[in-house]
């Protein structure tokens, strides 16, 4: 008698088999009944666990510096580390956002006293602009603090 | 004994989140709402926020759990609304008490699977903040009936209240920061829990499930994610969180409730009128099996009591009565059966003491009669 297939996730039999073709390429996984019922069925992420699972012993190759995290543990749990990671894994983000969300881009709230960077960005020109005519002017007080200023946009902006 | 549910915080700088312990029996005896509507059971707004500079919980090592949930309780103490809310911490409650938790829909099964997760709960258990579940913190506003502008706007009020106190992982184009890519953005999940007996009646469920998945909404059971619709309920919620506005993504579940509670009412006429007497049958069936089982599984209950709101929504029985079929749908749960009885029950111990809770609460109840709607 043939091995039954096991689970991806827990290695139990595996009784639901699911398939992925993205650009003619097949992937498959197989889950148990407890790991479909979780949620496993309907999660995107299992795909690339699967892949992930394929390549065990492939070297992570980008690594959070803020918490460690690496491409290759996003593989396996679907999950981020923190809030750097969105920074760090920014490309390959992208695409899976491209997938499971509306738009790419935020459009809703934000947290109380958040400026955003075009505001930042109208201020910076704004206080450039201001600066030369304190100079022309030879207004030097106004001009050092429009200058400080400068500084501080250009930090916030880099 | 039945042990407190609430412990208290255990930061150094703090004091006490509750003078007033909850234990398993206030959850137990406290009524289940004020509210009873024929197809919305609940409106629910649920927001995912993790602080900034701190790993998220699933990466995160103990200690910085226990930082961050410390943090946490902490400023949510600060806030009016939850200034006498419990505090839970999960790996100090039973087992059972965390199930019954999830029963009320107070916690995921996440954060009562883990130890390190904790929830503050509003005296009212209007709202429900989650530390440590997923992300930092999800925060839960569930009301009774169908009231998406009023939640929402309590939501809106409890995140700009965290936001004054602790600083939230915010990204100008990806917007609220999330562990999972399916949540980041808004962080917004609104939902509505619906009673769609005619819709599954009629089989036109499948045919719902399907356009409204389509349309990025996602169809859930009584529990959530992975759960089973038992007694015809169903949860309604957004798949998307990114790059639509909040106001948007209320708008379109907003749109599609209004929709599916005509459907679901043009449904239950069809069947009242095609089928008549087999219709009512059907309810007075129900109440028959449910007056005189000895022994009743979870899900055959819940399918039962779903026919007797149905009779109630029709005017097949007092409308009056649709509180005490709620009332009923809750206290059937499993965990629910066990602390009232007091002690863990296998499956079989179970289903014979929810049959007779179930026999003597509905001893005095009316026959089914026709209906007036």
């Amino acid at each position: 008698m043939s091995q039954p297939t096991l689970c991806s996730l827990c290695k139990e039999v595996a009784t639901v088999h699911l398939s992925q073709v993205i650009h003619g390429k097949v992937t498959k996984v197989h889950l148990c009944e407890s790991c479909a019922q979780k949620g496993g069925a309907s999660d995107p992420s299992i795909f690339q666990l699967a892949e992930a699972l394929a390549a065990p012993h492939s070297e992570p190759k980008v690594v959070c510096p803020k918490c460690g995290f690496t491409d290759q543990d996003f593989r396996k749990k679907g999950r981020l580390g923190c809030a750097s990671c969105w920074e760090v894994f920014g490309d390959s983000l992208q695409l899976l956002l491209a997938k499971v969300q509306f738009q790419p881009v935020h459009v809703g709230r934000t947290p109380p006293g958040f400026l955003p960077l075009e505001r930042w960005r109208q201020r910076l020109e704004a206080a450039r602009l201001e600066m030369s005519k304190a100079v022309a002017k030879e207004d030097y007080e106004v001009a050092a603090r429009l200058r400080d200023e400068i500084t501080e946009l250009e930090a916030r902006l880099k | 004994m039945r042990s407190p549910l609430v412990c208290g915080m255990k930061s150094q700088n703090s004091k006490p989140a509750s003078n007033n312990p909850m234990s398993i029996d206030e959850i137990l005896t406290s009524e289940v709402s004020e509210e009873h509507q024929p197809i919305v059971l609940s409106t629910r707004i649920r927001l995912a926020r993790n602080l900034d500079g701190q790993p998220f919980p699933g990466w995160a090592k103990a200690p910085q759990r226990k930082e961050v949930a410390d943090l946490c309780v902490d400023a949510l103490h600060q806030l009016q609304r939850l200034r006498k809310g419990h505090v839970l911490r999960m790996g100090d409650l039973p087992d059972l008490e965390r199930a019954v938790l999830v029963e009320r829909h107070l916690v995921s099964k996440e954060l009562a699977a883990g130890k390190s997760g904790a929830a503050v709960i509003s005296r009212d258990q209007t709202v429900s903040v989650m530390i440590n579940e997923e992300d930092h913190l999800r925060v839960q506003v569930l009301r009774p009936g169908w009231h998406l502008r009023g939640t929402w706007n309590l939501a809106e009020q409890l995140d700009d209240a965290i936001g004054a106190h602790l600083k939230i992982a915010f990204h100008e184009r990806l917007g609220y920061l999330t562990a999972c890519p399916t949540n980041v953005g808004t962080g917004l999940r609104a939902s509505a829990m619906v009673h769609l007996p005619g819709l599954c009646m009629a089989g036109h469920m499948e045919k719902v499930t399907r356009a409204l998945s389509q349309d990025g909404l996602a169809v859930r059971g009584w529990l959530g994610e992975g759960t089973e619709a038992a007694g015809n309920i169903f949860q309604i919620s957004n798949q998307q969180t990114l790059g639509l506005s909040e106001e948007a993504i209320l708008h379109h579940l907003s749109t599609w409730i209004k929709n599916l509670v005509e459907q679901e009412w043009n449904a239950r006429r069809k069947l009242a009128l095609d089928e008549g007497e087999k219709f009512i049958d059907r309810l007075a069936r129900s109440l028959g099996v449910l007056r005189s089982a000895r022994l009743l599984t979870s899900a055959e209950a819940m399918n039962l009591l779903s026919h007797l709101r149905l009779a109630c929504d029709l005017g097949c029985l007092p409308e009056v009565l649709r509180a005490q079929v709620d009332r009923l749908m809750i206290e059937g749960q499993p965990a629910h059966i066990q602390a009232k009885a007091g002690e863990a029950l296998d499956s079989n111990g179970r289903d014979a003491r929810r049959a007779k809770a179930l026999r003597e609460a509905l001893r005095d109840f009316p026959e089914i009669t026709e209906p007036t709607v």
